[in-house]
Order: structure tokens, then C-alpha cells, then sequence
């Protein structure tokens, strides 16, 4: 049935343009978390804030990144967001729809690390005469994002991933992009998707080892 | 009688024989030819209100088929989707308006050109441009995997200056070009006047002439099936002598039909 005979020496010619995509995909990533974990934190602080506007669009913006695709939210960046007359590039357009959806699920991951740190902690704060932005900051935050830690690490491979879905809003620099138009210019589909894989595995696999390593030096008591 | 049975068991070895069944009798044998074909592509390959397939690609796996004496079963496949689809044995042939470039011909088969395109610019009327030269410096896009695509983008690199961005159907393209993400596009020019004839793209123009060879396409199927590989050539050439082509051209396309043939060489 399968009946394919794998050209190899020919697709690993292109594995230094693979590995040029796989840096524009590690990038978008660490871009993306970052920009996420800042929203992330605002989005925590919106619902504690007990404001219910700004606890609503919390609680949306958490509700439609957790519960709609990602490749959703990517194409709207570009193409809803085209139709308004507002042009993201589809460098942008990845990384914002990416940032999006790694702020809903950390939101909710701060949410259940909020729940393991007693209330008690930022009264003892507050008694010292800090005020509740102080406490938070100094008091809660630490402990939350140490809990949360490890969840984040999940994130960070899960945006790795989803970088894969920019080929759908014309991205064409990142692994995924590369790997697309290898295949569309030879037509080797399966060692370029094969060798794909392998850069993806080792990279998630790689931020995976290295979040173990710094939780390790982080978190010693 | 021991010598009967062993010519008996002689006779039925010679008459049932090692079956070396390819391609061709597997299809004519299970009665169902089944057609790669791209529907976002029209008038190619799109589909109508019914939602069923329509285009020249799909009259001409039906034609196809009608000559194996089989059913026609249109499998549609985005453009980067034709060859896993072939390769994973989900069609038995492409009819999907294939480029027959030598870099694929290392990976599938293709038959003489069933079909050729010229290249149109098609750009926003916003972006000012006129001409394929303009393009310069622009953002403009196309089809990924497509012949225009290459081209394109080898040209923006050409340039030095501008960007390519590769979407995944025609549809987008059309409607990144339609919302001014992109500045232009260069697209088959039968494409380029159906889409824009649709009006489901407003503020979009053709503009002109893309001045890249000639795209000719091919049918395709696996690279070993010379059984199959032969009769796709003669069908092809059969649908250009009868006149089915024209016709088909005629209905679809309209105009100047093209020429399948390059002068001076064989193929």
C-alpha cells in the first residue's frame, strides 16, 4: 500500500534552512510567553480586583482563549482583524493569537495556584502596614508563580506547538513555514514532515529539560 | 495418475498465475477511478451551490473515467495536500491542475500537459500598482505550492526588497488581497478573472500580465505506474484530438485556447 521510496540525502540539504525555522519558532515562543505571563498576571489581578467590570473582561478574555481553537484565534488576528482595516503581519498575527491563548490557560493556572496560598499570607502582609499591591507583589506573586511553575512549562511547549499554525495566515519563515514550502517545491512530504517532527520533539523536549533544571536551582529549600 | 495430478496442478498454477496486477486493473477492477482535484481553485476545481464539484478538473476525471468504463469519485485536496493523498493511496490519480516542474518529477509521475496557464497580476486598487513591475517592493502573496508561488517568491528575492507570503488556498489569498494585507498577487489568469467575477472580493483588479513561463500542468499518479502513466498520455491526447478539450476550455474558460505543446522538442 505505502509505496514510497524515502530521498534523504536530498531532504537533509535543507535542514540548515530547517534549523533557521526552528530558531523564528523558539522566538515566536519565548515572545509569546512572555507577552502571555504579563497578561496573565493582569488578567489575575483584574479578577481579584472584586471590580466587576474589569473581573467580566477578565473572565472573557480567560473564557474565549480557553475555549476556542487556537488556529481560530490565529486566523481572526489576521484575517478578522483584516477586515476591520487593521493589518497584522502574519509574524504578528501568530505571535498575538499565540500571546492570547497562552494568557487565557495561564490565567486559569494562577487562578488554582492563588487557591494553594492561605489568605492569612497577605493579611500578615497587610498588617506590617504593606499596601495590597505590595503584598501581592511581594507576598503572593513569588509563591503563585512557584506553584505554577511547572504548569507554565506545559504552556511553553503547548506555544511551541501552536507555532505550527502560522502556515494558515501565510507564515513562511518559521519551522512549520519552511517545512510547507520544501514540501510544496519537491514534493517529499514525508522526510521534510519527518525531520520536522524530530526539531519540534528536541526543542520541547529541550525547554522541558531546562525548566526541570532552573525549578530545581530555583526552588531548593 | 500420479503424473495426471501433478499436470493437473501444473495447468491451474499456469492458468491462475502470479498475478502482477498494477495500477490500471486495480482501478478497472474496483470499479471506481478516484481523482485528486483542488475546489478552491475555480474554474478549475470549485464547488456549486449544491456543494457539489464542479470545474474543468472535475469534467475531466469524469471524462477520465468514462474511458476505464468506471464511476469518477472526486477526492478533494487542498493544493499542499495532493501527494500525501496520492502517496497514503487515498486517489488514484491527480487532476489537480499539477505544474510539472523536475524537482516533483523525482516524486510522482506526470503525464504530458493536459492543460497551461499564463500568469496574472491581480493587486488591490488601493496599492497603485499597474504593472508587474511595480510589485517591486511590495507586500504580495500566492497559493502555497503553487508554480506562481515559487516563482514569486524567487523574484521578491530577486527584488531584494518587498515580502511573500505564501497562503494556504486561493480563497485566502484573495481575501488578504481583498483586505489590502497584501499589496498584489500573481495568480493563474483564469483564476484571477473568476475570483474577481465573483465580486466576493471587492476593491480587486487584474492588471496585467506576469511575465513567468508558461505554467504547464500534468496529471499525475505514482512514478512507477507506467501502465497507468501510458494511458493518461493517450487520454490526454485523445481529449485534444476529438475536440473535448476545446470544449471543455470553451465551457470553463473561454478565449484563446492554450497550446499543450512546446515547439521544437519531443516530450
Amino acid at each position: 500500500m505505502f509505496n514510497y521510496t524515502f530521498h534523504w540525502h536530498q531532504a537533509l540539504r535543507a535542514l540548515p534552512q530547517m534549523l533557521d525555522g526552528a530558531l523564528v519558532t523558539l522566538q515566536i515562543a519565548l515572545l509569546s510567553m512572555a507577552i502571555g505571563l504579563a497578561c496573565a498576571i493582569t488578567l489575575t489581578l483584574m479578577r481579584l480586583s472584586g471590580n466587576r467590570l474589569l473581573g467580566g473582561l477578565a473572565q472573557s478574555w480567560v473564557e474565549i482563549a480557553r475555549n476556542t481553537p487556537a488556529l481560530f484565534q490565529i486566523y481572526m488576528a489576521h484575517f478578522g482583524l483584516g477586515s476591520f482595516g487593521i493589518h497584522l503581519s502574519p509574524y504578528t498575527a501568530l505571535l498575538a493569537g499565540i500571546a492570547f491563548n497562552n494568557a487565557g490557560y495561564l490565567a486559569e493556572n494562577f487562578r488554582g495556584a492563588l487557591k494553594a496560598i492561605p489568605d492569612t499570607q497577605t493579611r500578615a502582609g497587610r498588617s506590617l502596614g504593606m499596601s495590597s499591591l505590595q503584598a501581592f507583589r511581594l507576598i503572593v506573586l513569588p509563591q503563585m508563580l512557584r506553584v505554577a511553575f511547572l504548569p507554565m512549562t506545559n504552556q511553553m511547549v503547548w506555544a511551541i506547538l501552536m507555532t505550527s499554525l502560522g502556515v494558515t495566515v501565510g507564515m513562511n519563515t518559521d519551522l512549520a513555514g519552511v517545512t510547507q514550502e520544501l514540501n510544496a517545491r519537491s514534493f517529499r512530504t514525508f522526510e521534510f514532515f519527518a525531520i520536522a517532527a524530530v526539531i519540534y520533539y528536541l526543542i520541547a523536549k529541550a525547554v522541558t529539560l531546562a525548566a526541570r533544571l532552573i525549578a530545581w536551582r530555583m526552588f531548593r529549600y | 495418475m500420479k503424473t495426471s495430478i501433478l499436470a493437473l496442478a501444473a495447468m491451474a498454477t499456469a492458468l491462475t498465475g502470479p498475478a502482477f496486477a498494477d495500477k490500471l486493473d486495480d482501478i478497472i477492477s474496483s470499479g471506481t477511478l478516484r481523482c485528486a482535484v483542488v475546489l478552491d481553485f475555480p474554474p478549475m476545481g470549485s464547488r456549486d451551490a449544491n456543494n457539489t464539484p464542479v470545474g474543468f478538473d472535475v469534467d475531466y476525471c469524469n471524462d477520465l473515467a468514462a474511458a476505464l468504463g468506471v464511476t469518477a469519485e472526486i477526492v478533494e485536496t487542498p493544493f499542499p495536500e495532493r501527494i500525501p493523498a496520492l502517496m497514503s493511496g487515498r486517489v488514484d490519480v491527480g487532476v489537480a491542475s499539477t505544474s510539472d516542474t523536475l524537482e516533483r518529477a523525482k516524486t510522482v509521475g506526470m503525464s504530458i500537459p493536459y492543460f497551461a496557464f499564463e500568469m496574472a497580476v491581480t493587486s488591490n486598487d488601493k496599492a497603485g500598482i499597474k504593472s508587474f513591475d511595480d510589485m517591486k517592493g511590495k507586500t504580495v502573496g500566492a497559493t502555497a505550492g503553487t508554480f506562481e508561488a515559487i516563482a514569486l517568491e524567487k523574484q521578491v528575492k530577486e527584488w531584494g526588497a518587498g515580502e511573500f507570503r505564501p497562503y494556504q488556498t486561493q480563497a485566502d489569498v484573495f481575501l488578504a488581497l481583498s483586505q489590502g494585507q497584501i499589496d498584489a498577487t500573481v495568480s493563474t489568469s483564469t483564476v484571477a478573472q473568476a475570483n474577481v467575477k465573483t465580486g466576493n472580493f471587492p476593491g480587486i483588479t487584474v492588471v496585467g500580465k506576469a511575465p513567468f513561463d508558461t505554467d504547464y500542468v500534468a496529471l499525475f499518479t505514482n512514478r512507477e505506474e507506467y501502465g497507468l502513466l501510458n494511458y493518461l498520455n493517450l487520454f490526454v491526447n485523445q481529449q485534444v484530438r476529438t475536440g473535448r478539450y476545446a470544449e471543455l476550455y470553451e465551457k470553463w474558460v473561454g478565449g484563446d485556447l492554450p497550446d499543450l505543446t512546446a515547439a521544437g522538442v519531443y516530450r
